[in-house]
Protein backbone atom coordinates (compact mmCIF):
# COMPACT_ATOMS: atom_id res chain seq x y z
CA UNK A 1 0.00 0.00 0.00
CA UNK A 2 3.27 2.55 -0.03
CA UNK A 3 2.78 4.79 -2.62
CA UNK A 4 4.53 7.97 -2.96
CA UNK A 5 1.31 9.57 -3.24
CA UNK A 6 1.51 8.69 0.61
CA UNK A 7 4.76 10.33 1.05
CA UNK A 8 4.03 13.65 -1.10
CA UNK A 9 1.63 15.80 1.02
CA UNK A 10 3.57 15.54 4.25
CA UNK A 11 6.77 15.94 2.14
CA UNK A 12 5.28 19.32 0.38
CA UNK A 13 4.26 20.63 4.17
CA UNK A 14 7.80 19.85 5.37
CA UNK A 15 9.61 21.75 2.43
CA UNK A 16 7.20 24.85 2.10
CA UNK A 17 8.00 25.33 6.32
CA UNK A 18 11.42 25.01 5.50
CA UNK A 19 11.22 27.97 2.84
CA UNK A 20 9.27 29.84 5.47
CA UNK A 21 12.38 29.69 7.84
CA UNK A 22 14.79 30.41 5.64
CA UNK A 23 12.85 33.54 4.45
CA UNK A 24 12.66 34.49 8.30
CA UNK A 25 16.15 34.05 8.40
CA UNK A 26 17.00 35.98 5.73
CA UNK A 27 14.52 38.98 6.91
CA UNK A 28 16.30 39.02 10.37
CA UNK A 29 19.89 39.28 9.33
CA UNK A 30 20.19 42.85 10.71
CA UNK A 31 18.78 42.37 13.76
CA UNK A 32 20.70 39.40 14.55
CA UNK A 33 24.14 41.05 13.44
CA UNK A 34 23.02 43.72 16.14
CA UNK A 35 21.83 41.04 18.97
CA UNK A 36 22.20 37.56 17.94
CA UNK A 37 20.67 36.06 21.29
CA UNK A 38 17.45 38.33 21.51
CA UNK A 39 16.59 37.76 18.09
CA UNK A 40 17.27 34.09 17.77
CA UNK A 41 15.75 33.10 21.58
CA UNK A 42 12.57 35.19 21.50
CA UNK A 43 12.19 37.02 18.26
CA UNK A 44 13.29 40.22 19.23
CA UNK A 45 9.93 40.91 20.81
CA UNK A 46 7.84 40.98 17.94
CA UNK A 47 5.15 38.62 18.14
CA UNK A 48 1.67 39.34 17.01
CA UNK A 49 -1.22 38.34 19.03
CA UNK A 50 -2.25 35.75 16.24
CA UNK A 51 1.20 34.17 15.40
CA UNK A 52 1.88 34.18 19.67
CA UNK A 53 -1.71 32.04 19.89
CA UNK A 54 -1.15 29.84 17.24
CA UNK A 55 2.82 29.01 18.66
CA UNK A 56 1.70 28.81 22.08
CA UNK A 57 -1.29 26.59 21.13
CA UNK A 58 0.59 24.30 19.11
CA UNK A 59 3.58 23.62 20.75
CA UNK A 60 1.37 22.53 23.74
CA UNK A 61 -0.63 20.29 21.83
CA UNK A 62 1.55 17.18 20.57
CA UNK A 63 1.56 13.71 18.96
CA UNK A 64 -0.25 12.69 22.10
CA UNK A 65 -3.47 15.06 21.16
CA UNK A 66 -3.47 12.78 17.90
CA UNK A 67 -2.42 9.39 19.39
CA UNK A 68 -2.57 8.84 22.97
CA UNK A 69 -5.68 10.97 23.71
CA UNK A 70 -7.99 10.01 20.81
CA UNK A 71 -6.94 6.11 21.58
CA UNK A 72 -7.69 6.36 24.88
CA UNK A 73 -10.72 8.17 23.80
CA UNK A 74 -11.67 5.00 21.79
CA UNK A 75 -12.17 2.49 24.51
CA UNK A 76 -12.96 4.94 27.16
CA UNK A 77 -15.63 7.48 25.98
CA UNK A 78 -16.80 10.36 26.54
CA UNK A 79 -15.53 10.47 29.37
CA UNK A 80 -11.62 10.77 28.14
CA UNK A 81 -13.11 13.80 26.42
CA UNK A 82 -14.25 15.67 29.28
CA UNK A 83 -11.20 15.22 31.08
CA UNK A 84 -9.45 16.37 28.24
CA UNK A 85 -11.23 19.58 28.29
CA UNK A 86 -9.46 20.99 31.16
CA UNK A 87 -6.87 21.89 28.58
CA UNK A 88 -8.64 25.13 27.55
CA UNK A 89 -7.26 27.17 30.51
CA UNK A 90 -4.20 26.64 29.62
CA UNK A 91 -3.80 29.25 27.26
CA UNK A 92 -5.01 31.76 28.83
CA UNK A 93 -3.75 30.94 32.53
CA UNK A 94 -0.12 31.56 31.57
CA UNK A 95 -0.83 34.17 29.53
CA UNK A 96 -2.84 35.99 32.18
CA UNK A 97 -0.67 35.58 34.75
CA UNK A 98 2.66 35.84 33.99
CA UNK A 99 2.43 37.38 30.79
CA UNK A 100 2.40 40.84 31.95
CA UNK A 101 4.52 40.55 34.67
CA UNK A 102 7.70 38.71 33.03
CA UNK A 103 7.43 41.06 29.95
CA UNK A 104 8.09 44.06 32.70
CA UNK A 105 10.89 42.60 34.17
CA UNK A 106 12.33 41.26 31.14
CA UNK A 107 11.96 44.47 29.01
CA UNK A 108 13.86 46.07 31.94
CA UNK A 109 16.72 43.18 32.32
CA UNK A 110 16.83 42.73 28.53
CA UNK A 111 16.10 38.87 29.41
CA UNK A 112 15.79 36.25 26.54
CA UNK A 113 15.19 33.11 28.69
CA UNK A 114 12.87 32.15 31.84
CA UNK A 115 16.08 31.25 33.22
CA UNK A 116 17.64 34.87 32.80
CA UNK A 117 14.31 35.83 34.82
CA UNK A 118 15.09 33.31 37.47
CA UNK A 119 18.69 34.36 37.48
CA UNK A 120 18.02 38.51 38.28
CA UNK A 121 15.35 37.37 40.95
CA UNK A 122 17.11 34.90 42.89
CA UNK A 123 20.59 35.12 42.11
CA UNK A 124 21.93 31.49 42.56
CA UNK A 125 23.69 29.38 39.94
CA UNK A 126 23.48 26.78 41.64
CA UNK A 127 19.38 27.27 40.96
CA UNK A 128 20.08 28.56 37.04
CA UNK A 129 21.77 25.63 36.50
CA UNK A 130 19.82 22.86 37.62
CA UNK A 131 16.97 24.68 36.08
CA UNK A 132 18.70 24.27 32.57
CA UNK A 133 19.91 20.70 33.41
CA UNK A 134 16.24 20.08 34.07
CA UNK A 135 14.86 21.54 30.91
CA UNK A 136 17.24 19.98 29.03
CA UNK A 137 17.17 16.48 30.43
CA UNK A 138 13.59 16.57 30.08
CA UNK A 139 12.53 18.13 26.79
CA UNK A 140 15.11 16.04 25.16
CA UNK A 141 12.78 12.93 26.68
CA UNK A 142 9.55 15.07 25.39
CA UNK A 143 11.37 15.19 21.81
CA UNK A 144 12.01 11.08 21.30
CA UNK A 145 8.84 10.54 22.56
CA UNK A 146 7.20 13.17 20.02
CA UNK A 147 9.60 11.62 17.60
CA UNK A 148 8.59 8.10 18.16
CA UNK A 149 5.00 8.76 17.95
CA UNK A 150 5.08 10.32 14.66
CA UNK A 151 7.06 8.46 12.95
CA UNK A 152 5.28 5.20 14.24
CA UNK A 153 2.15 7.09 13.07
CA UNK A 154 3.92 7.69 9.72
CA UNK A 155 4.60 4.02 8.97
CA UNK A 156 1.62 2.59 10.33
CA UNK A 157 -0.67 4.77 7.67
CA UNK A 158 1.81 5.01 4.29
CA UNK A 159 3.59 1.59 4.59
CA UNK A 160 7.05 3.59 4.63
CA UNK A 161 9.53 2.50 6.96
CA UNK A 162 10.08 4.26 10.72
CA UNK A 163 12.91 5.20 10.05
CA UNK A 164 12.29 6.98 6.72
CA UNK A 165 9.56 9.01 7.79
CA UNK A 166 11.49 10.07 11.32
CA UNK A 167 14.38 11.00 8.72
CA UNK A 168 12.21 13.22 6.63
CA UNK A 169 10.42 15.13 9.37
CA UNK A 170 13.02 14.59 12.09
CA UNK A 171 16.31 15.96 9.95
CA UNK A 172 13.79 19.12 8.39
CA UNK A 173 12.72 20.46 11.84
CA UNK A 174 16.21 20.52 13.42
CA UNK A 175 17.35 22.67 10.46
CA UNK A 176 14.62 25.05 9.84
CA UNK A 177 14.47 25.15 13.74
CA UNK A 178 18.35 26.05 13.93
CA UNK A 179 17.97 28.48 11.01
CA UNK A 180 14.64 30.46 12.01
CA UNK A 181 15.57 30.89 15.64
CA UNK A 182 12.44 31.94 17.75
CA UNK A 183 10.54 33.81 14.84
CA UNK A 184 10.90 30.71 12.55
CA UNK A 185 9.46 28.73 15.24
CA UNK A 186 6.64 30.94 15.86
CA UNK A 187 5.56 31.21 12.17
CA UNK A 188 5.93 27.52 11.15
CA UNK A 189 4.40 26.89 14.55
CA UNK A 190 0.78 28.80 13.30
CA UNK A 191 0.83 27.40 9.97
CA UNK A 192 1.43 23.59 11.95
CA UNK A 193 -1.54 24.44 14.10
CA UNK A 194 -3.38 25.22 10.94
CA UNK A 195 -2.51 22.34 9.25
CA UNK A 196 -3.88 20.35 12.53
CA UNK A 197 -6.91 22.07 12.25
CA UNK A 198 -7.46 20.82 8.74
CA UNK A 199 -6.42 17.26 9.29
CA UNK A 200 -8.41 16.84 12.34
CA UNK A 201 -11.83 18.56 10.22
CA UNK A 202 -11.05 15.96 7.32
CA UNK A 203 -10.62 12.61 9.52
CA UNK A 204 -13.50 13.66 11.27
CA UNK A 205 -15.69 14.40 8.30
CA UNK A 206 -14.59 10.71 6.95
CA UNK A 207 -15.18 9.06 9.58
CA UNK A 208 -18.34 9.96 10.20
CA UNK A 209 -19.11 8.86 6.28
CA UNK A 210 -17.17 5.45 6.64
CA UNK A 211 -19.27 4.85 10.34
CA UNK A 212 -22.55 5.65 8.82
CA UNK A 213 -23.03 9.04 10.58
CA UNK A 214 -22.85 10.61 13.51
CA UNK A 215 -26.04 9.76 15.10
CA UNK A 216 -25.96 5.97 13.93
CA UNK A 217 -22.01 5.68 15.37
CA UNK A 218 -24.14 6.99 18.65
CA UNK A 219 -27.17 5.00 18.64
CA UNK A 220 -24.99 1.97 18.34
CA UNK A 221 -22.69 3.05 21.24
CA UNK A 222 -25.51 3.92 23.81
CA UNK A 223 -26.47 -0.14 22.68
CA UNK A 224 -23.19 -1.62 22.92
CA UNK A 225 -21.18 0.43 24.86
CA UNK A 226 -23.28 2.12 27.46
CA UNK A 227 -20.88 3.14 29.83
CA UNK A 228 -18.96 5.06 27.40
CA UNK A 229 -21.76 7.64 27.59
CA UNK A 230 -20.70 8.21 30.95
CA UNK A 231 -18.52 10.54 32.31
CA UNK A 232 -16.63 7.70 34.77
CA UNK A 233 -17.12 5.38 31.86
CA UNK A 234 -18.18 2.48 34.36
CA UNK A 235 -15.17 3.02 36.82
CA UNK A 236 -13.12 3.33 34.08
CA UNK A 237 -12.38 7.20 34.57
CA UNK A 238 -12.03 7.32 38.20
CA UNK A 239 -12.93 10.75 40.12
CA UNK A 240 -9.22 11.00 41.05
CA UNK A 241 -8.08 10.62 37.74
CA UNK A 242 -9.91 13.26 37.29
CA UNK A 243 -8.28 15.59 39.86
CA UNK A 244 -4.94 14.68 38.53
CA UNK A 245 -5.57 15.40 34.96
CA UNK A 246 -6.99 19.03 36.21
CA UNK A 247 -3.26 19.71 38.04
CA UNK A 248 -1.19 17.77 35.62
CA UNK A 249 -2.74 18.89 32.23
CA UNK A 250 -4.31 22.25 33.36
CA UNK A 251 -3.49 24.00 36.14
CA UNK A 252 0.43 22.91 37.13
CA UNK A 253 1.04 23.74 33.06
CA UNK A 254 1.19 27.09 34.31
CA UNK A 255 4.74 26.66 34.91
CA UNK A 256 6.42 25.06 31.71
CA UNK A 257 8.99 27.11 30.61
CA UNK A 258 8.30 26.42 26.77
CA UNK A 259 4.91 27.93 27.37
CA UNK A 260 6.20 30.90 30.01
CA UNK A 261 9.09 32.18 27.55
CA UNK A 262 6.36 33.30 25.37
CA UNK A 263 6.01 35.99 27.74
CA UNK A 264 9.01 37.57 27.03
CA UNK A 265 8.37 37.48 23.35
CA UNK A 266 5.34 38.98 22.43
CA UNK A 267 5.03 43.08 20.81
CA UNK A 268 2.85 44.95 23.11
CA UNK A 269 -0.28 44.26 25.68
CA UNK A 270 -2.27 43.96 22.38
CA UNK A 271 -0.80 41.46 20.92
CA UNK A 272 -1.10 39.54 24.44
CA UNK A 273 -4.59 40.23 25.08
CA UNK A 274 -6.02 39.14 21.05
CA UNK A 275 -3.40 35.91 22.14
CA UNK A 276 -5.48 34.99 25.10
CA UNK A 277 -8.42 35.24 23.28
CA UNK A 278 -7.57 33.17 19.97
CA UNK A 279 -5.28 30.59 21.76
CA UNK A 280 -9.06 29.52 24.10
CA UNK A 281 -10.75 28.94 21.04
CA UNK A 282 -8.35 27.39 19.18
CA UNK A 283 -6.73 24.88 22.01
CA UNK A 284 -10.78 24.69 22.95
CA UNK A 285 -11.34 23.48 19.37
CA UNK A 286 -8.20 20.99 18.70
CA UNK A 287 -8.64 19.13 22.18
CA UNK A 288 -12.87 18.67 21.09
CA UNK A 289 -12.39 17.91 18.01
CA UNK A 290 -8.97 15.57 17.73
CA UNK A 291 -10.40 13.89 21.22
CA UNK A 292 -13.88 13.16 19.89
CA UNK A 293 -12.33 11.41 16.98
CA UNK A 294 -11.49 9.04 19.12
CA UNK A 295 -15.29 8.21 20.37
CA UNK A 296 -16.48 8.49 16.99
CA UNK A 297 -13.36 6.03 15.72
CA UNK A 298 -15.69 3.26 17.71
CA UNK A 299 -18.03 3.26 14.72
CA UNK A 300 -15.28 2.42 12.52
CA UNK A 301 -13.05 0.12 14.52
CA UNK A 302 -15.69 -2.19 15.98
CA UNK A 303 -13.92 -4.90 17.02
CA UNK A 304 -12.47 -5.54 20.76
CA UNK A 305 -9.42 -3.89 22.01
CA UNK A 306 -6.96 -7.35 21.61
CA UNK A 307 -7.65 -6.99 17.48
CA UNK A 308 -5.72 -3.76 17.27
CA UNK A 309 -3.03 -3.90 20.13
CA UNK A 310 -2.94 -1.30 21.78
CA UNK A 311 -4.77 2.21 22.33
CA UNK A 312 -1.60 4.07 20.17
CA UNK A 313 -2.72 1.65 16.97
CA UNK A 314 -6.11 3.39 17.00
CA UNK A 315 -5.65 6.84 15.24
CA UNK A 316 -3.05 5.58 12.56
CA UNK A 317 -5.62 2.26 11.99
CA UNK A 318 -8.60 4.80 11.91
CA UNK A 319 -6.57 6.93 9.10
CA UNK A 320 -6.33 3.75 6.81
CA UNK A 321 -9.43 2.67 6.77
CA UNK A 322 -11.35 5.48 6.71
CA UNK A 323 -9.70 7.08 3.78
CA UNK A 324 -7.85 5.91 0.19
CA UNK A 325 -3.95 6.73 0.51
CA UNK A 326 -3.97 10.20 -0.95
CA UNK A 327 -6.00 11.55 1.57
CA UNK A 328 -4.50 9.80 4.34
CA UNK A 329 -1.13 11.25 3.03
CA UNK A 330 -3.11 14.73 3.89
CA UNK A 331 -4.30 13.42 6.85
CA UNK A 332 -0.93 12.88 8.63
CA UNK A 333 0.11 15.94 8.07
CA UNK A 334 -2.11 17.12 11.21
CA UNK A 335 -0.30 14.79 13.52
CA UNK A 336 3.03 15.72 12.07
CA UNK A 337 2.62 19.51 12.32
CA UNK A 338 1.53 18.74 15.68
CA UNK A 339 5.10 16.78 16.50
CA UNK A 340 7.33 18.77 14.77
CA UNK A 341 5.98 22.28 16.49
CA UNK A 342 6.52 20.41 19.59
CA UNK A 343 9.86 19.57 18.70
CA UNK A 344 10.91 22.92 17.02
CA UNK A 345 10.32 25.06 20.64
CA UNK A 346 11.26 22.20 22.73
CA UNK A 347 14.64 22.23 20.63
CA UNK A 348 15.31 25.52 20.87
CA UNK A 349 14.48 26.00 24.31
CA UNK A 350 17.06 23.73 25.26
CA UNK A 351 19.83 24.44 23.33
CA UNK A 352 19.01 28.43 24.62
CA UNK A 353 19.33 26.35 28.42
CA UNK A 354 22.53 25.45 27.56
CA UNK A 355 24.13 28.23 25.34
CA UNK A 356 22.41 31.21 26.92
CA UNK A 357 21.99 30.57 30.72
CA UNK A 358 25.16 28.50 31.03
CA UNK A 359 27.70 28.93 28.50
CA UNK A 360 27.33 32.26 28.07
CA UNK A 361 26.84 33.22 31.84
CA UNK A 362 29.90 31.60 32.96
CA UNK A 363 32.33 33.71 30.16
CA UNK A 364 30.57 37.05 31.75
CA UNK A 365 31.23 35.66 35.28
CA UNK A 366 34.66 35.43 33.97
CA UNK A 367 35.25 38.96 32.57
CA UNK A 368 35.13 37.73 29.14
CA UNK A 369 31.43 37.85 27.70
CA UNK A 370 30.59 36.44 24.41
CA UNK A 371 30.96 38.54 21.31
CA UNK A 372 28.16 38.28 19.06
CA UNK A 373 29.87 36.31 16.60
CA UNK A 374 30.32 33.53 18.58
CA UNK A 375 26.89 33.71 20.27
CA UNK A 376 25.71 33.19 16.73
CA UNK A 377 27.89 30.12 16.41
CA UNK A 378 27.56 28.52 19.32
CA UNK A 379 23.68 29.17 19.21
CA UNK A 380 23.40 27.01 15.62
CA UNK A 381 25.84 24.65 16.16
CA UNK A 382 24.46 23.86 19.96
CA UNK A 383 20.76 23.66 18.23
CA UNK A 384 21.61 20.76 15.73
CA UNK A 385 23.81 19.47 18.01
CA UNK A 386 21.11 18.58 20.27
CA UNK A 387 18.51 17.94 17.29
CA UNK A 388 20.89 15.93 15.96
CA UNK A 389 21.10 13.79 19.15
CA UNK A 390 17.36 13.53 19.63
CA UNK A 391 16.78 12.01 16.15
CA UNK A 392 19.74 10.14 16.66
CA UNK A 393 18.38 8.57 19.84
CA UNK A 394 14.73 8.23 18.11
CA UNK A 395 15.83 5.21 15.59
CA UNK A 396 15.74 2.85 18.41
CA UNK A 397 13.70 4.13 20.87
CA UNK A 398 12.82 3.42 24.52
CA UNK A 399 8.91 2.11 24.23
CA UNK A 400 5.77 3.49 25.98
CA UNK A 401 5.18 7.08 24.18
CA UNK A 402 2.92 8.68 26.38
CA UNK A 403 4.40 7.80 29.38
CA UNK A 404 7.91 9.54 28.53
CA UNK A 405 5.91 12.65 27.58
CA UNK A 406 3.57 12.44 30.56
CA UNK A 407 7.26 12.02 33.35
CA UNK A 408 9.11 14.92 31.62
CA UNK A 409 5.46 17.29 31.47
CA UNK A 410 5.36 16.41 35.56
CA UNK A 411 8.60 16.70 36.47
CA UNK A 412 8.86 20.44 34.47
CA UNK A 413 5.84 21.61 36.13
CA UNK A 414 6.78 20.61 39.75
CA UNK A 415 10.68 22.15 39.17
CA UNK A 416 9.20 25.37 37.82
CA UNK A 417 6.15 26.20 39.61
CA UNK A 418 6.87 27.42 42.94
CA UNK A 419 10.12 29.30 41.99
CA UNK A 420 7.95 31.62 39.21
CA UNK A 421 4.81 32.21 40.92
CA UNK A 422 6.40 32.90 44.58
CA UNK A 423 9.33 34.62 42.39
CA UNK A 424 7.57 36.95 40.64
CA UNK A 425 4.23 37.25 43.40
CA UNK A 426 5.42 37.65 46.93
CA UNK A 427 8.42 39.81 47.53
CA UNK A 428 9.76 37.31 50.50
CA UNK A 429 10.62 34.68 48.56
CA UNK A 430 14.20 34.10 49.15
CA UNK A 431 17.18 31.96 47.60
CA UNK A 432 16.92 29.41 49.69
CA UNK A 433 13.31 28.37 49.20
CA UNK A 434 13.72 28.41 45.54
CA UNK A 435 16.72 25.84 46.06
CA UNK A 436 14.73 23.89 48.66
CA UNK A 437 11.72 23.47 46.18
CA UNK A 438 13.59 22.88 42.91
CA UNK A 439 15.40 20.44 43.88
CA UNK A 440 13.37 18.73 46.40
CA UNK A 441 10.25 19.22 44.00
CA UNK A 442 11.91 17.04 41.11
CA UNK A 443 12.97 14.35 43.38
CA UNK A 444 10.17 13.79 44.98
CA UNK A 445 8.49 13.78 41.94
CA UNK A 446 10.98 11.51 40.60
CA UNK A 447 11.37 8.99 43.26
CA UNK A 448 7.72 8.74 43.69
CA UNK A 449 7.32 7.91 40.44
CA UNK A 450 9.97 5.41 39.92
CA UNK A 451 8.53 3.76 42.80
CA UNK A 452 4.64 4.34 41.78
CA UNK A 453 4.03 5.46 45.18
CA UNK A 454 1.04 7.82 45.30
CA UNK A 455 -1.51 8.82 47.37
CA UNK A 456 -5.56 8.53 47.31
CA UNK A 457 -4.62 6.92 43.76
CA UNK A 458 -3.82 11.01 42.69
CA UNK A 459 -1.22 11.49 40.15
CA UNK A 460 2.37 12.03 41.26
CA UNK A 461 2.33 15.15 40.58
CA UNK A 462 0.25 16.03 43.42
CA UNK A 463 2.94 15.02 45.71
CA UNK A 464 5.61 16.76 43.77
CA UNK A 465 3.51 20.41 43.85
CA UNK A 466 2.53 19.42 47.44
CA UNK A 467 5.76 18.91 48.62
CA UNK A 468 8.04 21.38 46.68
CA UNK A 469 5.61 23.75 49.03
CA UNK A 470 5.93 22.69 51.77
CA UNK A 471 9.82 22.82 50.95
CA UNK A 472 9.80 26.50 49.84
CA UNK A 473 8.46 27.58 52.64
CA UNK A 474 10.47 25.76 54.97
CA UNK A 475 13.41 27.17 53.30
CA UNK A 476 12.57 30.64 53.11
CA UNK A 477 12.13 30.53 56.50
CA UNK A 478 15.99 29.42 56.63
CA UNK A 479 17.69 31.86 54.16
CA UNK A 480 17.67 35.84 54.69
CA UNK A 481 15.18 38.28 52.51
CA UNK A 482 16.21 39.41 48.68
CA UNK A 483 18.05 42.33 48.84
CA UNK A 484 16.86 46.02 47.88
CA UNK A 485 18.12 46.26 44.55
CA UNK A 486 16.29 42.54 43.42
CA UNK A 487 12.73 43.75 45.25
CA UNK A 488 12.77 47.27 43.67
CA UNK A 489 13.50 45.23 40.25
CA UNK A 490 10.73 42.85 40.70
CA UNK A 491 7.86 44.87 42.73
CA UNK A 492 8.50 48.81 42.28
CA UNK A 493 5.14 49.26 43.59
CA UNK A 494 6.11 48.34 47.59
CA UNK A 495 8.70 51.57 46.91
CA UNK A 496 6.13 53.70 45.37
CA UNK B 1 1.25 55.26 33.70
CA UNK B 2 3.75 54.93 36.32
CA UNK B 3 6.37 51.90 36.16
CA UNK B 4 4.47 50.80 39.82
CA UNK B 5 1.01 51.40 38.77
CA UNK B 6 2.31 48.86 35.96
CA UNK B 7 3.18 46.51 38.33
CA UNK B 8 0.18 47.37 40.43
CA UNK B 9 -2.39 46.42 37.08
CA UNK B 10 -0.08 43.30 36.53
CA UNK B 11 -0.47 41.87 39.76
CA UNK B 12 -4.33 42.60 39.35
CA UNK B 13 -4.77 41.21 36.38
CA UNK B 14 -2.86 38.16 37.90
CA UNK B 15 -5.46 37.76 40.42
CA UNK B 16 -7.93 38.14 37.84
CA UNK B 17 -7.22 34.90 35.77
CA UNK B 18 -6.77 33.05 38.71
CA UNK B 19 -10.36 33.54 39.63
CA UNK B 20 -11.55 32.87 36.17
CA UNK B 21 -9.50 29.59 35.78
CA UNK B 22 -11.63 29.04 39.51
CA UNK B 23 -14.58 30.26 37.62
CA UNK B 24 -14.15 27.91 34.43
CA UNK B 25 -13.30 24.69 36.77
CA UNK B 26 -16.32 25.66 38.89
CA UNK B 27 -18.42 25.73 35.14
CA UNK B 28 -16.75 22.52 33.91
CA UNK B 29 -18.07 20.54 37.03
CA UNK B 30 -21.57 21.92 36.90
CA UNK B 31 -22.25 21.56 33.47
CA UNK B 32 -20.41 17.75 32.80
CA UNK B 33 -21.00 16.52 36.56
CA UNK B 34 -24.10 18.47 37.20
CA UNK B 35 -25.83 16.76 34.07
CA UNK B 36 -24.54 13.33 34.26
CA UNK B 37 -27.64 12.27 35.89
CA UNK B 38 -29.66 13.88 33.29
CA UNK B 39 -31.15 10.88 30.40
CA UNK B 40 -31.29 14.17 27.73
CA UNK B 41 -29.85 13.37 24.81
CA UNK B 42 -29.18 15.72 21.82
CA UNK B 43 -28.25 14.46 18.74
CA UNK B 44 -27.63 10.98 20.73
CA UNK B 45 -24.95 12.62 22.66
CA UNK B 46 -25.79 12.61 26.21
CA UNK B 47 -26.54 16.65 27.36
CA UNK B 48 -23.43 16.58 30.12
CA UNK B 49 -21.31 15.83 26.91
CA UNK B 50 -22.84 19.33 25.53
CA UNK B 51 -22.28 20.88 28.60
CA UNK B 52 -18.97 19.61 30.25
CA UNK B 53 -17.27 19.70 27.27
CA UNK B 54 -18.47 22.51 23.72
CA UNK B 55 -20.37 24.21 27.42
CA UNK B 56 -16.63 25.22 28.86
CA UNK B 57 -15.25 25.56 25.77
CA UNK B 58 -17.53 28.46 25.07
CA UNK B 59 -17.84 29.52 28.69
CA UNK B 60 -14.07 29.95 28.71
CA UNK B 61 -14.03 31.69 25.45
CA UNK B 62 -16.69 33.94 26.94
CA UNK B 63 -14.80 34.61 30.24
CA UNK B 64 -11.73 35.50 28.88
CA UNK B 65 -13.47 38.42 26.84
CA UNK B 66 -14.55 39.50 29.92
CA UNK B 67 -11.34 39.83 31.21
CA UNK B 68 -9.86 41.51 27.98
CA UNK B 69 -12.88 44.02 27.76
CA UNK B 70 -13.36 45.03 31.48
CA UNK B 71 -10.41 43.92 33.52
CA UNK B 72 -6.93 44.16 31.65
CA UNK B 73 -5.21 47.42 30.30
CA UNK B 74 -3.39 48.09 27.79
CA UNK B 75 0.31 50.00 28.23
CA UNK B 76 3.93 50.33 27.17
CA UNK B 77 6.13 47.34 28.78
CA UNK B 78 9.41 49.48 28.49
CA UNK B 79 9.86 52.04 31.59
CA UNK B 80 8.83 55.59 29.98
CA UNK B 81 11.84 58.11 30.47
CA UNK B 82 10.34 60.12 33.20
CA UNK B 83 10.03 64.29 32.34
CA UNK B 84 11.79 65.15 35.33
Amino acid sequence: MSSIFNLLPVFAFLVFLLFVSLKIQRDSASDRAANFARDYFIGGRTLGGFVLAMTTAATYSSVSTFVGGPGVAWSIGWGWLYMAMVQVVVIFLVLGVFGKKIALVAHKIDAVTVIDVLRARYHSDMLANFAALVTVAFFCATMVAQFVGAAKLFEAVTGFSYVTGLTMFGLIVVFYTTVGGFKGVAVTDAFCAIAMLIGTCLLFGCMLSVGGGYLKIMSDMAVQHPDMLEPLSGGKMPMSLYISMWCLVGICTLSLPQSVVRSISYKDTKALHRAMLIGTIVIGAMTLFATSLGVVAKGVLTQPMSAYGSVDNITPRAIVESMGPFWAGVCIIGPVAATISTVSSLLLTASGSIVKDVYMNIREKQGKPLPNESIRTYSLVGTILIGIGVYWISISPPSVIWKINMFAFGGLETAFFWVLIFGLFWSKANKMGALFAMYGGVVIYCVSMAMKFNVLNLHQIVLGIGGSLVLFLVGNALGKEPDEATRRLFFPEQFD
Amino acid sequence: MKQSDKFRQANKEALATVIATVAVILFWWAAGFGLADCKTMILGTPLWVWGGCVGTWIFACVVVYLLIKFVYKDFDLDEEVSHE
